[in-house]
């Protein structure tokens, strides 16, 4: 029994108080009872936060990191949702995705790369509404873009920001040795680089990996264009041994011989991972280099010393012209998320132009425009080295180029097919022709068989 | 239950009849009741009972172990993507990763760094066991400082020696070239043929010798006194000693470790991963890496895990003698 009723009872039953007030206060006592019960009943619902996972790309550039995920938790706040944020590097992204798809235990929502759309379609929602509003607010996608993020006439990410690469050079040593800023690689910067280095201290004029890794693969995608080969026809059909054996031969000859012929680049550069290129160039042991903005990121940041002494410029080409591949990070949301509408209100608060902006800003030109309506903020105009960052982006073709982008040449980057090609010439013995058709064996394999898919 | 006669006949319908159900000695017995005399000889009285004390770890073992590796055999022999079924497709990708120069050159490398490292660590272990058993001072802080290599976490070995091996910021080119000036220039160590197999060896040597001398200095510490003693008497040098008293000595203990050690550098993944990824060009690629770059690179699981399987004959190989060495050894 209720201790108040018990009470009111041994007052009655005392004498203290009279029948009526006995039944009058078992009233109040019991309806405000009920009453309160009934209340908390129904905030109960209320209280119980909705839960969102949600896993985030963690990116080189920690600032940015910091500012994406507070604002996600300012919205989580207002929202009363409960938000699970997990991160993923770049060396392993696709592991948890793979493992967490495999399993049927994906988040629902994540922070993708250029292929995720491609490589995970079959886990991801169609987000075509939400991408179109998001894009349309902003004056339409940059085609590059578009092309990634649309999967069989859907889009399966919303589109963030644009990652792509550029070529540094030590401002310092070209003016020292009067140099002017290199527009193809055959023969500028190969003569810039000869001109500029020092082996003798350790000083290198060209530091460029053709090991297993992005940057090396990115660096024999474009390099492949540049002489006007690929690894697929504009029909999407293989090619890098067929119709473009004689673009890429010269292609990939000009690559193995910035190693073993003109000799501009660092003897251990056959070794090097993600990471090499910029420790070496922040360690002053280069004077050129390609790389994405984290490296500029990282030197201002830190307030290097080389900073200041650095500038960005447009990738060189070659014969066929200047081809860059970039990046596009975007938000996807996977078909198993029972939250969409919720997620879709947080992609919505999230590129929000003034939130992403605040995201841009400390990014140091990492967070490149994947929306026309971007193109325009003066933040571009912020630092005379970001215009390479943005003109690089602006003229990006995607993988699969001149042909469509698809599941094969998703795998032909996955699979580092081009750097173990230029392996096997540097390292192997083979010739370039030669390693051409090797590698051709492999790429009509993944035609093939993703044919299939 | 009712107890049951071993030899009461079974009725019509299987049942056997117990003391109270009478008793036939005219009756044939039945199959059942043959099969559960036969059962009885062959597994015991007790056979029922002891099937109920195993069938936890039966159970265990057929979910934890059979099944996934049922459903890896199964997957192998399927086309499939991440976040889609599996198609079947038979003996396909058997067939064409037999054929594939790229695999071909990753079972060569797989074996050549299999092998080269724990012949490596065989002969380095047996020096560090016997010096670990002559007469040194501190010798408990020399068997101390050598196990450091076999405690410390794979990744950080690893991760050090990609720093070690760098061509340009690398402590062992400075120290070859600066410092005792051995070499004119640095060697690109992760970068040349010659040298990147050498090196990933070398970190895998220089990780698992310290498990080899252990093993080998436990087997020696075996061995009695006497024997020595004896050898000496006759007139045995060292090397005969050795050969002659250490060697059988130990013989079970360095097949043992030879054969686990076997498989697990066969195995071996975060080496030569985070060192070279398999690079340059494939010339450190072994069946491990191959695995994961076509399991999470292209994203093909079905073949990643039929290369995973290519190197289960060599490895059941090993094991069948593993076990038998060690059953052998419980038996003496």
């Amino acid at each position: 029994m209720d201790t108040r009723l018990k009470h009111l009872a041994e007052q009655l039953d005392a004498g203290l108080i009279a029948r009526r007030e006995f039944l009058r206060k078992a009233a109040i006592v019991t309806g405000g009872t009920a009453a309160g019960l009934h209340a908390l009943r129904t905030m109960a619902p209320a209280q119980a936060k909705t839960k969102l996972r949600l896993w985030l790309f963690k990116s080189f550039v920690t600032a940015g990191n910091d500012v994406v995920a507070k604002q996600i938790e300012t919205w989580a706040k207002d929202k009363n949702v409960e938000v699970e944020m997990d991160w993923a590097t770049f060396g392993d992204r696709e592991q948890k995705f793979v493992a967490a798809i495999e399993a049927g235990n994906p988040p629902d929502m994540a922070e993708m790369n250029l292929y995720g759309p491609m490589r995970y379609k079959a886990a991801l929602r169609d987000v075509s509404k939400v991408a179109s509003d998001v894009a349309s607010s902003k004056g339409g996608l940059l085609p590059f873009a578009e092309r990634a993020m649309k999967v069989d006439g859907k889009f399966l990410g919303v589109g963030r920001y644009s990652m792509t690469t550029v070529f540094f050079i030590r401002k310092d040593v070209m003016e020292g040795k009067g140099l002017k800023v290199p527009k193809v690689y055959d023969p500028d910067v190969v003569e810039f680089a000869k001109k500029s280095q020092d082996p003798a201290k350790d000083l290198w004029g060209f530091g460029q990996t053709l090991n297993r890794s992005d940057d090396g693969d990115g660096f024999m995608s474009n390099i492949l264009w540049d002489y006007g080969g690929g690894v697929f026809d504009k029909d999407g059909k293989p090619a890098i041994g067929t119709t473009f054996l004689k673009q890429n031969t010269a292609a990939l000859q000009f690559a193995v011989d910035t190693i073993k012929k003109h000799g501009i680049q660092p003897p251990g550069v056959m070794g090097w991972t993600d990471v090499s290129n910029n420790e070496a160039y922040m360690a002053g042991k280069l004077v050129t280099t390609n790389n994405g903005a984290s490296l500029y990121y990282a030197m201002v940041s830190k307030k290097h010393e080389l900073a200041p002494k650095t500038t960005l410029v447009l990738t060189p080409g070659g014969p066929a012209g200047s081809f860059v591949g970039s990046s596009c990070y975007n938000w996807a949301i996977f078909h198993k998320s029972a939250k969409a509408d919720l997620c879709e209100d947080l992609i919505r608060y999230v590129e929000d132009e003034k939130r992403f902006a605040e995201y841009m800003q400390v990014s140091v030109g990492q967070a490149g425009p994947v929306y026309k309506g971007r193109v325009d903020n003066p933040y571009w105009k912020s630092d005379p080295n970001f215009d390479a960052i943005l003109q690089n982006i602006l003229r990006s073709v995607n993988i699969g180029y001149p042909g469509p982008m698809t599941p094969a040449a998703a795998e032909v980057q996955g699979q580092k097919i081009l750097t173990d090609m230029a392996g096997r010439v540097v390292v192997g013995g083979l010739s370039a022709e030669a390693a051409l058709k090797e590698a051709h064996v492999r790429v009509e394999e993944i035609h093939k068989i993703r044919g299939k898919a | 239950m009712a107890t049951v006669h071993p030899s009461s006949p079974p009725l019509p319908g299987g049942e056997r009849v117990g003391a109270r159900g009478g008793f036939h000695p005219d009756v044939a017995p039945r199959p059942r009741a043959a099969l559960e005399v036969t059962l009885r000889r062959l597994l015991g009285p007790d056979y029922r009972m002891g099937f109920l004390f195993v069938a936890p770890i039966v159970v265990l073992v057929l979910a934890l172990v059979a099944y996934p590796f049922c459903y890896a055999v199964y997957l192998s022999m399927t086309r499939k993507y991440v976040g889609m079924p599996p198609v079947w497709v038979g003996l396909e990708n058997y067939v064409r990763l037999t054929y594939d120069g790229f695999f071909q050159r990753a079972v060569v490398n797989s074996f050549t760094f299999t092998f080269a490292s724990v012949a490596i660590k065989t002969v380095l272990g047996m020096g560090m066991a016997l010096v670990l058993t002559s007469k040194i001072r501190f010798r408990s802080f020399w068997t101390g400082v050598l196990l450091i290599p076999w405690v410390a976490p794979t990744v950080v070995s690893a991760l050090n020696f990609l720093w070690i091996y760098d061509y340009s910021l690398g402590v062992l080119n400075y120290l070859l070239v600066h410092v005792f000036g051995v070499l004119s220039h640095g060697v690109g160590w992760l970068s040349e043929p010659g040298t990147a197999m050498s090196s990933v060896i070398g970190v895998n040597v220089w990780r698992g010798f310290p498990f080899f001398g252990i093993s080998f200095l436990a087997g020696m510490k075996a061995i009695p006194g006497e024997l020595y003693e004896a050898a000496a008497v006759d007139g045995a040098t060292v090397v005969q000693r050795f050969r002659h008293v250490t060697l059988p000595g130990i013989r079970n203990i360095v097949m043992i470790v030879l054969l686990l050690s076997t498989i697990w550098t066969f195995n071996d993944f975060a080496i030569i991963y985070i060192l070279t990824k398999g690079g340059p060009g494939g010339a450190t690629m072994v069946l491990p890496v191959l695995t994961y770059e076509i399991a999470f690179g292209a994203q093909r699981l079905g073949e990643a895990i039929a290369v995973a399987l290519y190197m289960l004959p060599p490895l059941a190989f090993v094991i069948i003698v593993l076990s038998n060495y060690m059953r052998k050894g419980r038996t003496r």
